[in-house]
């Protein structure tokens, strides 16, 4: 058996802070989201999506989530939902209740068009060149 | 005497079980993503595994937060499809193995791995998008599943060294158990992606193709990587990767590729495949 890691915690968590136009689901985070994130599951049940897109915002109301995460569930803004604490995998529930697919969702957090954003992923993808870290890109 | 005749990893997308589900496998976009899928579907109907220990990652399904179990073995019966916010996929329900299942947890938790057990779940596409992707369409899984659920979602998930010694853990307690069982471990999720923020749509073949070489070549490099290295080279949700180890260190020292597909991109992401086979 090799020897067990021993990671400083503060060096850890300070590095997944360096990388560009990504939100780390840290304990920070998840804390923070974590009433947007359970209103989130409970798109899980057929009646719960039915009574959710017939009044988004009373079915928000429900939730003791913070103004700034219902704004960005009602906008789809995932961007600030990542922000607010919101985790892709919990946020999936929202756009499947919009039957739109994870490439039309994911695309909207990017600034690109959806019809630029499937042409790069055709084309391979997002080259990590340069957005490996904030502080020092490469 | 149970035995670990083949490692398989694949990633999960759901977009591939959605394609499967809607007949849509044969249409341009997907046709060569599935095609690297058909030999490794050949080969499964005629090595016949009596039960895949199939280590995967709940996606806010099962476990949501209130619940985070960093390694959870299922011991159930049986598990449904779960619905994920478009209804449950139509797949036949997974059979478990409970004896098997509680034999891994039991001799796993001796050998110092604080396993969670599980009853009850619905599994996700990260288990039944392989499923389908290795048995196609059938109207039963032609095998019994443990399912091995692994957090890669909330920060941190276990490290790539932790998961290789589980590996290893996992295949003596295999090794113990007194039926003859045809057993097979896969790992699922990962190569390139991320799902999210101005990043998101990051793929990095370069580094994808060296891990499936270092399976074999040397996969001590690969317990390794730290989660940072994952993160920067492969986005945030190409972490997923460390479920392999799991795969990879219950195979042992020695393994031969029998198989190896790569493809991108599918929705997302990239498309990883492989088939080990131990030599020792």
């Amino acid at each position: 058996m090799s020897e067990p890691s021993k990671q400083d915690i503060h060096a850890y968590l300070e590095e997944l802070e360096d990388i560009p136009g990504t939100r780390v689901f840290t304990a920070a985070r998840a804390r923070k989201g974590y009433w947007l994130n359970q209103f989130c599951m409970t798109l899980m049940k057929a009646d719960n999506r039915e009574r959710f897109r017939a009044d988004e915002r009373a079915y928000l109301d429900e939730w003791p989530m913070t103004e700034a995460q219902k704004q960005a569930v009602l906008k789809r803004d995932y961007n600030a939902a990542l922000d607010e604490g919101g985790n892709i995998y919990f946020l999936a529930k929202v756009f499947f209740t919009d039957e739109i697919s994870f490439l039309q969702a994911v695309g909207t957090m990017t600034g690109m068009s959806p019809a630029d954003y499937q042409a790069m992923m055709l084309a391979g993808g997002r080259s990590p060149v340069g957005v490996r870290s904030k502080k020092d890109p490469y | 005497m149970a035995r670990i005749t083949a490692g398989v990893a694949s990633s999960h997308i759901p977009a591939l079980g959605a394609s499967i589900d809607n007949g849509k496998t044969a249409e341009p976009y997907w046709a060569s993503c599935f095609a690297g899928f058909d030999w490794t579907r050949a080969w499964e109907a005629a090595q016949k595994p009596d039960v895949v220990i199939l280590v995967f990652n709940d996606h806010a399904s099962a476990f949501d937060m209130n619940i985070i179990p960093t390694f959870a073995i299922g011991c159930g019966e049986r598990y449904a499809s779960a619905d994920e916010g478009w209804g449950p996929r139509p797949v036949p329900d997974v059979i478990g193995d409970p004896d098997l299942a509680w034999h891994i947890a039991q001799s796993c938790i001796l050998d110092e791995f604080d396993m969670t057990i599980v009853n009850t779940m619905d599994v996700d596409h990260g288990l039944t998008v392989p499923l389908s992707l290795m048995f196609g369409q059938p109207e039963a899984w032609p095998c019994k599943v443990v399912p091995l659920a692994v957090n890669v979602v909330t920060y941190p998930p276990p490290t790539g060294n932790r998961c290789y010694a589980l590996g290893e853990a996992i295949a003596r307690a295999v090794a113990s158990y007194p039926e003859d069982l045809n057993v097979q471990i896969w790992g699922t999720g990962g190569m390139s992606h991320q799902l999210q923020g101005p990043r998101a749509g990051l793929i990095n073949a370069e580094w994808d193709q060296r891990f499936l070489d270092d399976l074999t070549a040397d996969p001590q490099r690969l317990r390794h990587i730290p989660h940072i290295e994952y993160l920067r080279e492969t986005g945030s949700e190409g972490i997923e990767l460390v479920m392999w180890l799991i795969m990879r260190g219950a195979l042992g020292a020695g393994v031969k590729e029998l198989h190896r597909h790569y493809h991108v991109p599918a929705s997302n992401t990239a498309v990883g495949h492989i088939v080990l086979e131990p030599t020792d």
